[in-house]
């Protein structure tokens, strides 16, 4: 029997997680991993986890005990995923099986590979082990396994979660045998997304090394990001619905779509329903095919990653200097000195934390890409002539918004997070003069140029008379940013370690704004369309709420908020 | 007799800059070594090279009379290492660390608490054994490392500024703890920048600068190049002797204050 080192002295329940990886022990072993020490770092980090200590500063009570509490925020927080993919049951209308699953694991397959990027590279590239768990006498290969298993738990766990919708009702309407097929299948979807991430992260860190490293691992991001969104648009490009009102669908599968690997997942559901095809029979033997690849290149390069992980911190970073746009930003855009010293401080930190530019750069990639898709798209469809209304081209821009949360949550942490002492030490203590200052570092590096060359692109196609509604495009966008920099920062930004059990934050607050969003947008497209007049008064009202959140004086409040460790 | 350990011409470079550039030296069993050098001399390297945190670029290492080659793992279950920057799992007690590292080095759970209680009350801070590391001092943190890296009963101990953080009571059982940890057997590679420290326990002291050795032997061997202190030896080794003029030029550049205006 395993050792249990966080329940000695108490008779403790195994959890679920360990049960089922114990399980799995001999599979462990054979891959040549010390699985009694792979289980100890295991769970260890799942407690580390579950623990998120909130140190109150100032002394003041509060409502609830927070020390000691026990309690992973990421497993708590599924059900919302779950309701969310809810929406998936409207396939259920449609009788093509094909159709129906395209649908679904294109889904799936978007919202893992995006978590796993966005939220869990940090893990995999974490360094952090290399001083207490580098120095024992444990292999790269068993920590490596550890890792990867640390995060297929909570993979696994989201998988089954935005899953269950559409598989369970898979046992209904459609039977046992496709109900068991979409569950393993879902379950190799997030194999498919933590293997294919590791042996990328694994292939970049051997081929490169120095300041270039870090910048590869930066664009790989992006470039899984764009091929996703490009994949997933060429996905709907397969079906057509010929009959809205019997929900006929057509396919028009060719052979470009084999690249296509999600298809893969589809084959043997149309092989179900529809019985032999070699169409099917094709996809489905590269589905088998696939797996076993990719399966032999994670263990045999599971260790890749651990033995070439010193090379990301082996290197100096360029020597930084203030560039003449951070210079002219500061100071067209911040008031008092200490709101400019925060800003230059998040703009060099934004500028090198990995862990924030991990989070955040697939984000943006998927918020340009998509729009810029949608204007192709659009751009063969219809001539110019043709082309009876610019809606569509103005609420492209809008997509951008949905990032926004992302931004927000991510400036909370830093590798760095032990350095929060500097702002205890300050003569001015309220979080105020730092939010600002970092919301306009948001506002600045990455909204304005994105928010620009979209716009750019969609007044190519409308014409200058938009103009101005982009521009209100954008200061609506700036006051969002800043009401979500608010209500995310309950602490100063960059202060917090990231801990597995928050990956999910960012995510969860950009599922929560897809909808108002889009009614947004639709209203302010509409609303400045219809009642031209409007648009002049929209102005005016959002130049006027930012340039008070961009002046107003904070309350000299002293920062009492928790800030967690 | 053969020497615990043996570095040869070890030579690392990180992107353009060399930092070490051919470090010799080699150690014998049940030697207290003091490896010291100013800050960027390499120091830390070395150790991180020999405990497999980094892979050399060039050079050899014998340890415990077999050739270290990098990704070898066999040989850490001999040795202690106290890092100089500590990334300690905060969130986890004392009890629940030490578990954690013992069982990484294969002990049994009994031995382990049986030995941490034993050590923690030895340096006073067994009341803490259930605490979080997060509410623990600094120098209580340093001596749950310190602990942590005796547990398995190592030949060989890697101490990077042991005595960082601890109070002057807490000093005094360190140096003790090295002088009976060496009547032990056990052979002790410390680098520190308490010189005075140094001076008094080492049998051996080993000077780093700029990536090469500069002074390998006893201080009282080493006091016939520099007379005085091994302060004052270190500084000519160094070249380091302009300790009044930065001084007086830092205080200088602090009289032109600028507070914040909010």
């Amino acid at each position: 029997m395993m050792n249990n080192i966080f329940g000695s002295g108490k008779k403790e329940k195994t959890p679920f997680y360990l049960t089922v990886v114990d399980k799995l022990a001999g599979l462990y072993t054979r891959q040549g991993v010390d699985y009694s020490q792979m289980r100890t770092i295991l769970q260890t980090k799942m407690v580390i986890d579950s623990r998120r200590e909130n140190l109150i500063q100032g002394a003041q009570s509060t409502k609830k005990r927070i020390e000691g509490e026990e309690k992973n925020q990421f497993f708590s927080s599924l059900w919302v995923y779950t309701l969310l993919s809810s929406f998936l049951l409207i396939l259920f209308a449609y009788d093509n099986w094909v159709f129906q699953y395209t649908t679904y694991f294109s889904f799936i397959f978007i919202m893992i590979f995006s978590t796993m990027l966005a939220n869990f590279s940090g893990i995999l590239l974490d360094t952090a082990d290399s001083t207490v768990i580098g120095t024992k006498p444990v292999s790269k290969k068993t920590l490596g396994a550890a890792k990867a298993t640390h995060i297929a738990i909570y993979l696994l766990s989201f998988s089954v979660a935005i899953g269950a919708p559409v598989t369970l009702s898979t046992f209904y309407f459609n039977g046992i045998a496709a109900g068991i097929l979409v569950a393993l299948l879902t379950l190799l979807a997030a194999f498919w997304c933590l293997s294919l991430t590791m042996i990328m992260y694994g292939t970049v860190l051997k081929r490169f090394d120095g300041e270039r490293l870090r910048n590869i691992i930066a664009y790989s991001q992006i470039a899984v990001s764009v091929i996703m969104v490009v994949g997933y648009y060429m996905m709907g490009q397969i079906f057509q619905i010929v009959n809205p009102e019997t929900l006929l669908v057509e396919m028009n599968l060719q052979l470009g779509h084999i690249l296509l690997f999600p298809m893969w997942f589809v084959a043997p559901f149309g092989m179900l329903q529809e019985g032999f095809t070699l169409v099917y029979a094709i996809y489905t033997g590269l589905l088998i095919a696939g797996t076993l690849v990719i399966a032999y290149l994670y263990m045999n390069n599971s260790d890749r990653i651990e033995t070439h992980l010193q090379k990301i911190n082996s290197s100096d970073p360029k020597p930084n200097t203030r560039s003449a746009i951070e210079r002219l930003s500061a100071k067209l855009l911040c008031f008092g000195s200490l709101e400019k010293a925060y800003f230059h401080f998040s703009w060099q930190l934004t500028k090198q934390e990995r862990e924030f530019k991990t989070r955040l750069y697939p984000s943006l990639a998927g918020a340009i890409v998509f729009p810029a898709v949608l204007f192709f798209q659009n751009l063969t469809a219809d001539s110019m002539e043709g082309m009876q209304t610019p809606y569509i081209y103005l609420i492209l821009p809008y997509f951008l918004i949905l990032s926004i949360p992302m931004m927000a949550v991510s400036v909370q942490f830093s590798n760095d997070y032990k350095g929060r002492w500097v702002f205890e030490m300050a003569p001015n203590q309220s979080r105020g003069p730092f939010v600002k200052a970092v919301t306009k570092v948001l506002l600045v590096k990455y909204i304005i140029p994105i928010y620009g060359i979209i716009s750019v692109l969609v007044l190519y196609m409308v014409g200058m008379s938009y103009a101005l509604q982009l521009i209100n495009g954008l200061l609506l966008m700036s006051t969002i940013l800043y009401i979500e920099s608010k209500r995310a920062n309950k602490t100063l930004p960059f202060t917090r370690k990231f801990a597995a059990s928050e990956a999910n934050q960012g995510c969860m607050a950009s599922l929560f704004f897809f909808f108002p969003v889009f009614i947004v947008s639709v209203v302010m497209v509409l609303l400045q369309n219809v009642f031209p007049t409007s648009e002049w008064i929209i102005a005016v009202l959002l130049v006027g709420i930012n340039v008070w959140w961009m002046t107003n004086r904070f309350s000299n409040k002293k920062n009492t908020k928790a800030v967690s460790v | 007799m053969e020497p615990i350990l043996e570095l040869i011409d070890l030579k690392k470079r990180f992107d353009e800059k060399e930092v070490l550039k051919g470090v010799t030296f080699s150690v014998m069993p049940g030697e207290i070594i003091g490896y010291i050098g100013p800050n960027g001399a390499g120091k830390s390297t070395t150790v991180k090279i020999l405990l497999g945190m980094l892979d050399k670029d060039e050079g050899e290492i014998r340890l415990f009379n077999e050739p270290l080659t990098n990704g070898d793992i066999s040989y850490k279950s001999r040795i202690g290492y106290v890092p100089e920057n500590a990334e300690l799992y905060e969130t986890l007690t004392a009890k629940e660390y030490l578990l954690f590292v013992g069982e990484l080095y294969g002990l049994k759970e009994e031995d382990i608490i049986r030995k941490s209680i034993e050590m923690m009350d030895a340096l006073g801070i067994k009341d803490a054994f259930n605490g979080r590391l997060s509410s623990f001092s600094k120098g209580m943190r340093q001596k749950v490392l310190i602990i942590s890296s005796l547990l398995h009963n190592p030949d060989i101990l890697f101490w990077d500024e042991p005595l960082s953080g601890l109070d002057a009571n807490s000093v005094q059982i360190i140096k003790e703890v090295l002088l009976h940890l060496k009547k032990a057997g056990k052979t002790i590679f410390y680098s520190s920048h308490v010189m005075d420290t140094v001076e008094k326990l080492s049998d051996r002291i080993i000077i780093l600068h700029d990536g090469l050795v500069v002074a390998d032997g006893p201080f009282d061997e080493l006091k016939e190049e520099a007379e005085g202190t091994l302060e004052q030896l270190f500084n000519t080794l160094t070249g380091f002797d302009q300790h009044a003029a930065l001084a007086e030029q830092l205080v200088r550049s602090m009289e032109g204050d600028m507070p914040y205006d909010e």
